[in-house]
């Protein structure tokens, strides 16, 4: 069996999908791409049991079969070898694959493509569907907020809820949430899912730069995207999420306003006098001043900037996260952001003034004890 | 050679360290607390049979009791002893105090340990005598602390230290530059830090007794016999020692174990014992407002056979998170059906800072709980509440001998 491709075309199919490949599978097939080649179409794609992607592309062949490649041989080989149409050659019956280039020939061996695990379907499926530009931007805005502590699987995804009027994608670690809506994608029945992190930066990634349409299909097991010739099927954590809404505290009477670059700047540089390991820093908010503050008590090191901001409430003080913070205001896109709080010992909410039309989005850190000195 | 003068070597190397040490110290502080105890044969250890001497008074040493000695074996010796379990905390506490003493007046120096201090006070006596200096500051601490205190003044810390021991009790001492030697020389090798009973055992059957019989032999022959150690025994009986003063040494963990009167297989007692020792472990962590990133549980079964097992959190100093890794650890750890001797809790890789609370598993009344605890605690001592979880199944085990070990390394 042979067929011609454009060896750049190829590679760039290949680039979407080839994140999905762990360096150490649990079986071995998993190494590989599964071709699948079916008159003038080729099917490529990379499993780790947990999630499958696939991708289709254009080929110059008249006949039909499949076979397992070795993904990073393959993945080098077409990264080095200058654009060029190339001639695949296929040998089913000893399992091997020819590549003839200008620049030489090169053979693959492969396996049988019947070891590849089969890419499970979705069955009983609910469906929406979502501009590219709107998935992207609720990717981007939570998956930063995603734990990776394994013990809790639940916190490792996001979470995403539909209902009839709004989705909300929710990330959190613990220490920190990220609540984001888009009142421009619903559903008529009300149903949630938890999208392991891995699967939405491969979303992310493979996501095409002009606005088109994605397709999610999913049952309470997997989830299916599909959008323009890429598909990812990914299976869910399957866990129940934390009461989030029940920790979103609504008397939070304390404000400052405040630009967010000015913030994220001093908090930059005060970070670097925190504790290395711990990153805390202190805010003392006065009438309509706010200093942070930071010491690093085994070097002797310590840092401290007055900011003015917006503030109507109580003068406080109370400890962050300086790490956490910093990667909180790094994905708000606003000017000015909007912090109340209540307690020092209690949730602080953080929100940009600015919003997209069909956005709202509201973020949320929890403090560090500070000893009242 | 007017060039080389400005490179003075022998004034660079010249040093004055001064080495002080609270004389029988956890028992200054008991007689200060309690002024009939004084003059009185004093040993501080366990109660239990197992315990072991912690301290004694310079009277119990009369009677041949010394430190680490069985308190069975010290009664023995010494019936009309007064036994004292101790108060970690009231010596931490004075101890503090001496230290902001020191503080304030000396420009550099090492806290060597809850007792013994090292003061580099090279250069001083440019303005005023060293020893002078020392000297005021020495009874400076005995008038507001009164405690009494024993010093050393040399060039170096080893022999500074060892003027300390020949001064004490409550005394001073200073060995002039250039003198270290011939001040060595007589002394028994015992004398010498680092020499303990086995080195000296060992140098004994030599033939070695003082200081001077072991600098006239030659470097390599106790290399021979000792190894590495062979070179530094014999830089020190010559008075050599080039280790500096550190002014600080950051406490790296924090631990505490118990050694059970009886030897136990109760896993409900062992486990609200751990759960009892971590509890106190992860206050005093919050007090000095520090964090930790990693657990170790280790145990000792009757026949000395010792295991532990460790591991790693992100930092917190949370009791409920820290008790349930402890038991956790413990339950992976005790694996025979062997009788336990000791159980011991250890805290390490601390930084500062304080609990970054949690959004779903922290609620506000349990933050609150923690807090209220905590400023009882400070208020009214470590011991004056404790989960009931943590209350000791059997009440014999009470006087279970329970000690703290502060280490720097």
């Amino acid at each position: 069996m042979k067929f011609i491709v454009s060896s750049s075309q190829l590679l760039k199919h290949l680039n979407y999908i080839n994140g999905v490949i762990t360096t150490n599978p649990v079986v071995p097939i998993l190494e590989n791409f599964l071709f699948e080649i079916e008159k003038d179409s080729l099917t490529v794609i990379a499993s780790d049991l947990n999630m499958s992607m696939i991708t289709e592309l254009e080929i110059d062949c008249n006949e039909t079969g499949s076979i397992a490649v070795p993904a990073k041989i393959l993945i080098e080989t077409l990264r080095n070898l200058p654009d060029q149409p190339i001639t695949v050659s296929i040998d089913l019956d000893t399992y091997s694959l020819e590549i003839s280039s200008d620049n030489g020939r090169f053979r693959l061996a492969c396996e049988n493509a019947l070891d590849f695990p089969k890419v499970p379907e979705v069955s009983n499926a609910s469906s929406i569907n979502i501009s590219t530009e709107a998935l992207a931007n609720a990717i981007t805005n939570t998956i930063f907020a995603t734990s990776s502590d394994e013990l809790r699987p639940a916190m490792t995804g996001v979470f995403m809820k539909l209902s009839e009027t709004n989705t909300t994608f929710v990330s959190t670690d613990g220490h920190r949430m990220v609540r984001y809506r888009r009142v421009d994608v619903a559903s008529d029945e009300e149903s949630s899912i938890i999208i392991p992190r891995k699967a939405l930066n491969m979303l992310k990634n493979s996501l095409p730069a002009e606005n088109t349409n994605v397709n999610i299909e999913f049952n309470p097991s997997h989830a299916f995207f599909r959008f323009d010739k890429i598909r990812l099927i990914c299976r869910l954590i399957d866990e129940r999420y934390p009461d989030y809404e029940n920790v979103i505290p609504l008397d939070n009477n304390n404000l400052v306003v405040i630009r967010k670059s000015d913030l994220l700047s001093s908090l930059k540089r005060i970070s670097i006098y925190a504790n290395k390991s711990t990153n805390q820093v202190r805010f003392k908010i006065t009438g309509s001043e706010l200093q942070i503050s930071a010491e690093d008590l085994d070097f002797s090191n310590e840092a401290n900037e007055r900011l003015s901001c917006m503030h109507d409430g109580e003068d406080i003080e109370i400890g962050f996260n300086a790490k956490l913070l910093i990667e909180l205001l790094n994905n708000l896109q606003s000017a000015e952001i909007s912090i109340k709080l209540s307690e020092p010992n209690r949730a602080a909410l953080i929100i940009p003034k600015e919003m997209g039309d069909n956005e709202d989005i509201l973020t949320l850190a929890m403090p560090v004890m500070i000893s009242s000195r | 050679m007017g060039a080389l003068k400005l490179f003075n070597t022998t004034d660079a190397v010249s040093r004055s360290v001064l080495h002080m040490d609270l004389d029988a110290f956890f028992v200054s502080v008991e007689c200060l607390r309690d002024r009939r105890l004084s003059g009185r044969p004093l040993i501080i250890g366990g109660r239990s049979d197992r315990g072991v001497v912690a301290a004694c008074s310079y009277e119990a040493r009369t009677f041949g009791v010394h430190s680490a000695m069985p308190v069975k074996l010290a009664l023995q010796l010494c019936p009309d002893a007064l036994i004292i379990s101790g108060d970690m905390e009231a010596y931490s506490r004075f101890s503090g105090m001496v230290t902001e003493i020191i503080r304030e007046s000396a420009p550099m120096f090492e806290k060597a340990s809850i007792d013994e201090f090292y003061l580099d006070l090279t250069g001083m006596d440019r303005f005023f005598g060293c020893y002078q200096w020392a000297s005021e500051l020495r009874h400076r601490i005995m008038k507001e602390t009164h405690l009494p205190i024993s010093m050393g003044l040399s060039i170096n810390k080893l022999v500074s230290k060892v003027a300390t021991g020949e001064a004490k009790p409550n005394g001073q001492a200073q060995v002039v530059k250039g003198e270290e030697r011939s001040f060595l020389a007589p002394l028994s090798v015992r004398k010498i830090p680092m020499i303990g009973k086995k080195t000296a055992d060992f140098l004994y059957e030599m033939g070695i007794t003082r200081v001077n019989t072991l600098c006239e032999m030659p470097v390599e022959m106790l290399e021979a016999a000792l190894g590495k150690n062979g070179r530094i025994l014999w830089n020190r009986a010559h008075g050599i020692d080039n280790s500096p003063v550190v002014p600080y040494v950051e406490r790296k963990s924090i631990s505490t174990e118990t050694t059970f009167e009886n030897d136990t297989i109760d896993v409900k007692k062992l486990r609200s014992v751990i759960s009892g020792m971590t509890e106190k472990l992860a206050f005093l962590l919050r007090k000095e407002n520090k964090l930790t990133a990693c657990i170790s549980v280790k145990i000792r079964y009757s026949d000395f056979e010792t295991v532990s097992r460790q591991s790693r959190l992100s930092y917190t100093s949370s009791d409920r998170v820290l008790i349930g890794r402890a038991l956790d650890l413990f339950d992976k750890l005790y694996s025979k059906r062997l009788m336990i001797r000791l159980v011991g809790v250890r805290l390490s890789e601390l930084a500062y800072g304080s609990y970054q609370i949690s959004l779903f598993d922290d609620t506000e009344e349990e933050i609150r709980l923690n807090d209220a605890m905590d400023r009882m605690r400070i208020k009214y001592g470590a011991s004056v509440l404790t989960r009931a979880s943590s209350i000791f199944a059997d009440p014999a085990t009470q006087h279970a001998d329970t000690q703290e070990l502060y280490k720097s390394f």
